[in-house]
């Protein structure tokens, strides 16, 4: 019964979670912030519940299961939130006065000075730079 | 009286999690570009995958296990094609200005008004640092947490027009002065040779010798 309560705790942590990544989604007003806020659940919400499942259940079969779960999220989320990130940068679809420093912005200065001083070396207009 | 606080518990998570959902379909109803969608899209499957895991460590259906795997891969593929294939006019953004790549640099949108004067004479990163401290502070403290009550969507595009000024003048006072002076001196010789000398990546697909040393390292600066 105690490990009945300690899962149903844990559930409800998760849950806890998913309301507070949902209200970062309501309430924040960039697409950066609501990317901090929304990967809460994804990982720790979710290792939650796993470890709710494995108390319940703590069958072998069960518990790689639950691994295989829990390290697949934690392999592609932050590649996915990776992509994301980096394809709303180059789009624009972040609020510039919402940035306290862009570090991202010197580098893509460097970049672009080099790519420039490279072109003028090679005298063409070829375009490297369409990923 | 442990199964009335085992059933509190479990109604009260079920309620989270509901809500929370909820909360992130109003988010994919009303998002102002695809991008916030597809966070709010994870978000939802982030509920389903742990009221899923709830269901099953409440009544022991573990053979619903593969069904979070499916769950996790297509967040996954979804985030990443969806996001693969964002264009420039997708962003509704209010702030956000739309341009050019070129315009989009530290050189004119982080030099404050004062240093614009003396940016000549001094090294380029000291005043960049100073910059963003001075821009960063001359913003209230709940719009620069993103809490304020700014309204998004199609109507608050004109919050672009209202900065609209900002940058001209920004652009009117560093670009003279600072970019063109200074970047022709400093970039064919140290920027080129000198990354030339760091990472070797080897003559496997280089066209003449030149473009071996920087080619890497000027990939790696424009994707981040």
């Amino acid at each position: 019964m105690i490990l009945d309560i300690i899962s149903a705790v844990l559930i409800l942590l998760g849950g806890v979670l998913s309301l507070a990544a949902a209200l970062g989604l309501l309430r924040f007003g960039d697409l950066l912030s609501r990317m901090h806020a929304s990967a809460k659940p994804q990982i720790l919400g979710l290792l939650m519940v796993a470890v709710a499942i494995a108390i319940q259940y703590p069958a072998w079969s069960t518990v790689t299961t639950l691994a295989i779960v829990i390290s697949f999220q934690l392999v592609t989320i932050p590649v996915a939130t990776h992509m994301v990130g980096r394809a709303g940068y180059r789009t624009k679809h972040l609020r510039r006065s919402m940035l306290y420093r862009d570090e991202l912005a010197e580098a893509v200065d460097r970049a672009e000075a080099r790519e420039a001083a490279w072109e003028r070396r090679r005298g063409s207009g070829t375009d490297h730079n369409d990923g | 009286m442990s199964q009335i606080v085992l059933d509190t518990l479990i109604v009260a998570a079920s309620v989270l999690l509901a809500t929370s959902a909820i909360i992130a379909l109003y988010r994919i109803v009303r998002g102002p570009s695809i991008l916030d969608r597809m966070i709010a899209t994870d978000v939802v499957l982030a509920s389903i995958m742990c009221g899923l895991g709830g269901f099953m460590a409440l009544s022991g259906r573990t053979d619903l296990l593969p069904v979070l795997i499916v769950l996790a891969m297509l967040g996954f593929v979804g985030s990443v094609s969806v996001s693969r294939y964002v264009s420039k006019s997708d962003s509704m953004t209010p702030g956000a200005e739309v341009g050019s790549l070129s315009d989009f640099s530290s050189s004119d949108w982080h030099m404050p008004k004062e240093s614009a004067d003396d940016a000549e004479g001094d090294s380029d990163t000291g005043t960049r640092q100073q910059a963003q401290s001075a821009v960063g502070e001359e913003w209230p403290d709940d719009v620069a947490r993103g809490i304020s009550d700014v309204a998004d969507g199609p109507d608050a595009i004109t919050v672009q027009e209202d900065e609209e000024p900002v940058t001209v003048g920004l652009d009117q006072g560093t670009d003279p002065g600072a970019d063109l002076s200074a970047e022709p001196v400093a970039d064919p010789d140290a920027e080129g040779e000198g990354m030339g000398t760091g990472p070797d990546s080897g003559p496997e697909d280089s066209d003449d010798g030149e473009r071996t040393g920087p080619e890497p390292e000027e990939d790696e600066g424009g994707r981040r």
